[in-house]
């Protein structure tokens, strides 16, 4: 049959009868069956158990053990101590470094990944990046200190070449080298899917009209490649603001963040009150940085 | 010790006792009397804690030097165990909750074939942590714990402990006279002692040209040692070294001076590099790290594999402790627990276990089957001088609150 003519009246099917219109108790019960595990599932593992934190948090100093205090603000009132806030300082810092430090080192990977590399390539080496992630993220961060430990893998490596050995392990430096390497991957991945759906003929264009390569980029790729930026951006940051392993393992005895702090406050001095204040700022902090990925790094996906 | 620790990684495998079949109060019934497990049923895998699926799967992928995986992996998998604890919980099982190295797979298995019943360890790294978890209920499964004396003490004051029945128990009476009847638990009610120990300096003689004699070398030598010492992650070992060493008690409750060994601390922690209490192992005989604060047992261990590791109890004194097994009130299966704590208590048991695992037993008949070469070890059993210096931690009530909040400004700082 010739795509051009229309199929005439006699060559269609007869429509089927149309279906019985969806009884009223339907309507209701779809839903439920479709949404209902998942949602238990949410308001008990989820939302019960951070209704249970946020209480915790208005018992001033409560300790397992002893009589509740009364309810009061004294948890939060006590984070404002300098202790607290250069914890809170510190952890923050961490998040926005190793954001940072993933953009400017996944945005070329990326850019090249998903531009410069011969295509059958492609997926190869987004598996490539992504393997890490198959194993735990504690032998990762164990790996890292096998590297970066005095007489480690990149210590002999720099002995070696006749450079100054570094003693980077339990220093900031660590955490910031162990954090960024983590999460790069998830960096790659999103900024990979932002620039595969580049305009390339918005950079020819631009060329012709006598931009420079840089101007170009500057002028036309990132802006078209924003929201990936901030969705890679900020999922970094979410991640890496809570994570414990990392700062665990290679801060040693410096770089307390948020979450070794709460850690500390439940299980090793057990004052829940303080330890589930600063769990609540925590969920805050992680909340606001969502509600801006939500808002500003979606329009990527509902331009797909 | 990295061996060792992975080899309790393995996930075992053990029959189960089909749920009901043991009425209450019921003696613990030997082998035979369940042929239901060998019908067509296959072993079950007991579940294993996160930590030593990890450590074992550590041991399998990586050829790295990952001696260190006991520390931090606790860290991350206490809420994990919880889970694995109180869900499987049998009248079949005995679960254990214990320091890392009081039991090995050869006690466990010897206790399943007496008695037919599976053991299941989980691991801990503080008696802060583990009272952490009992209190928050995950360790409702647990029917024998290893807490610390002055952990007893709290423990009993909380009213966490069920009083032992001396009737069901074998060998108390053969203790050496310090145990029996310890200021922390008296007349041995709730607790029965398995292990004492003494806290001190370890270090790699290769490493360092000094021989630390006292806590105060700590300080004195603190730019040798720079970034090159652990302390134990231990506040009241911590602080009380701390205390001693400007000549106050361990237990003091005197705000002032906690605050003087707060400030000694913080003084110190920039050389610290890192505080924790196992996994040093690999990075001081690498010589990463010169020196570490240690409790005996794992010192010792230590110091049999290698010469050039010395152990030291400082001169001004340290704490000498005794760990011990309980039996929490809310434990489901306190049979198994009584059969378990006679099983250690048999003298040819225990000294087996200390040959292997290397810490000071209390049981006197144990300690005269040990290897000459253990028994007189004065790093296992220190001479009476040093003991004399020495002293226990006990609870120090309010003061509890300020040592806690100095110990997370010094996390913090």
């Amino acid at each position: 049959m010739s795509t051009s003519t229309p199929p005439s009246p006699s060559t269609l099917q007869p429509s089927p009868p149309p279906a019985p219109p969806p009884r009223r108790w339907l309507r209701w019960v779809q839903p439920l069956l479709l949404l209902g595990p998942s949602g238990l599932w949410l308001v008990v593992l989820l939302v019960l158990p951070t209704l249970l934190i946020l209480d915790l948090s208005f018992l001033p100093g409560l300790r397992p053990g002893a009589a509740p205090p009364d309810y009061g603000l004294g948890n939060y009132l006590q984070l404002l101590n300098k202790t607290y806030r250069d914890v809170i300082g510190r952890s923050l810092g961490f998040a926005l470094i190793t954001t940072t430090a993933c953009l400017i080192l996944g945005f070329p990977v990326s850019y090249w990944i998903a531009l410069k590399s011969p295509k059958r390539w492609r997926v190869l080496l987004l598996i490539a990046f992504v393997l890490p992630l198959w194993t735990s993220s504690l032998l990762r961060a164990y790996a890292w200190v096998s590297i970066l430990r005095p007489t480690g893998v990149l210590n002999s490596l720099l002995s070696f070449v006749h450079l100054p050995t570094q003693d980077w392990l339990y220093t900031e430096v660590a955490v910031g080298i162990g954090l960024s390497y983590s999460f790069l991957p998830y960096m790659v991945l999103i900024l990979y899917a932002s620039l595969e759906k580049l305009d390339l003929r918005l950079l020819e264009a631009s060329a012709d009209l006598g931009a420079t390569p840089l101007q170009t980029f500057w002028k036309v790729t990132v802006p078209q490649t924003l929201p990936g930026i901030a969705a890679g951006s900020l999922l970094v940051f979410i991640t890496s603001l809570g994570d414990f392993v990392v700062p665990e393992l290679l801060g040693g005895a410096s770089s307390t963040t948020m979450s070794r702090l709460i850690y500390n406050q439940f299980l090793r001095v057990r004052n829940w009150g303080l330890g589930a204040a600063l769990s609540m700022l925590l969920i805050l902090a992680v909340s606001i940085a969502i509600a801006l990925l939500m808002k500003y790094g979606d329009r990527n996906a509902t331009k797909a | 010790m990295t061996v060792r620790n992975v080899s309790r990684c393995f996930v075992r495998l053990a029959p189960t006792r089909l749920p009901g079949c043991m009425p209450e109060g019921h003696s613990i019934p030997m082998k035979h009397h369940y042929p239901q497990r060998s019908l067509g049923r296959s072993p079950r895998v007991v579940s294993t804690s996160r930590r030593r699926f990890l450590q074992a799967s550590a041991a399998a992928l990586s050829g790295l030097a990952l001696s260190n995986c006991r520390r931090g992996i606790s860290d991350v998998q206490t809420g994990s165990t919880s889970n694995n604890g109180t869900a499987s919980a049998q009248p079949g099982t005995l679960h254990i909750y214990t320091w890392a190295d009081y039991t090995d797979e050869g006690l466990a298995q010897l206790f399943t074939e007496r008695t037919g019943i599976e053991v299941v360890i989980d691991i801990y790294d503080s008696n802060e942590v583990m009272l952490a978890k009992m209190q928050a209920g995950g360790g409702d499964a647990y029917s024998i714990i290893y807490p610390s004396d002055y952990m007893v003490e709290e423990m009993i004051e909380l009213g966490m402990l069920s009083e032992l029945d001396h009737s069901k128990l074998q060998g108390l009476d053969t203790l050496f006279p310090q145990w029996q009847n310890p200021s922390y638990d008296p007349g041995n009610a709730h607790s029965i002692p398995m292990s004492w120990g003494t806290t001190g300096l370890l270090y790699n003689t290769t490493q360092l040209e000094i021989e630390p004699e006292d806590w105060s070398d700590l300080w004195d030598y603190q730019d040798l040692l720079f970034r090159r010492m652990t302390l134990l992650d231990d506040m009241r070992e911590v602080i009380g070294a701390s205390l001693r060493s400007l000549g106050y008690s361990y237990n003091s409750t005197n705000p002032d001076e906690i605050e003087a060994a707060y400030q000694l601390l913080v003084d110190l922690k920039p050389a610290i590099a890192s505080f924790q209490s196992f996994g040093w192992e690999d990075q001081l005989l690498s010589g990463d790290l010169a020196l570490v604060m240690a409790y005996s047992v794992d010192a010792i261990a230590a110091t049999l594999e290698d010469p050039s590791l010395i152990y030291v109890v400082p001169k001004s004194g340290s704490s000498l402790w005794t760990d011990t097994m309980v039996i929490p009130k809310s434990a489901p299966n306190p049979e198994a627990a009584y059969a378990w704590m006679n099983l250690f208590y048999e003298p040819q048991v225990s000294a087996d276990v200390v040959s292997r695992l290397f810490f000071a037993t209390p049981i006197q008949p144990a300690f005269e089957l040990l290897p000459e070469d253990l028994q007189t070890n004065d790093d296992l059993f220190p001479p009476d001088e040093i003991l004399a210096k020495c002293e226990g931690i006990a609870p120090v009530g309010e003061a509890i609150e300020l040592y806690d909040r100095l110990w997370t400004e010094l996390a913090s700082a």
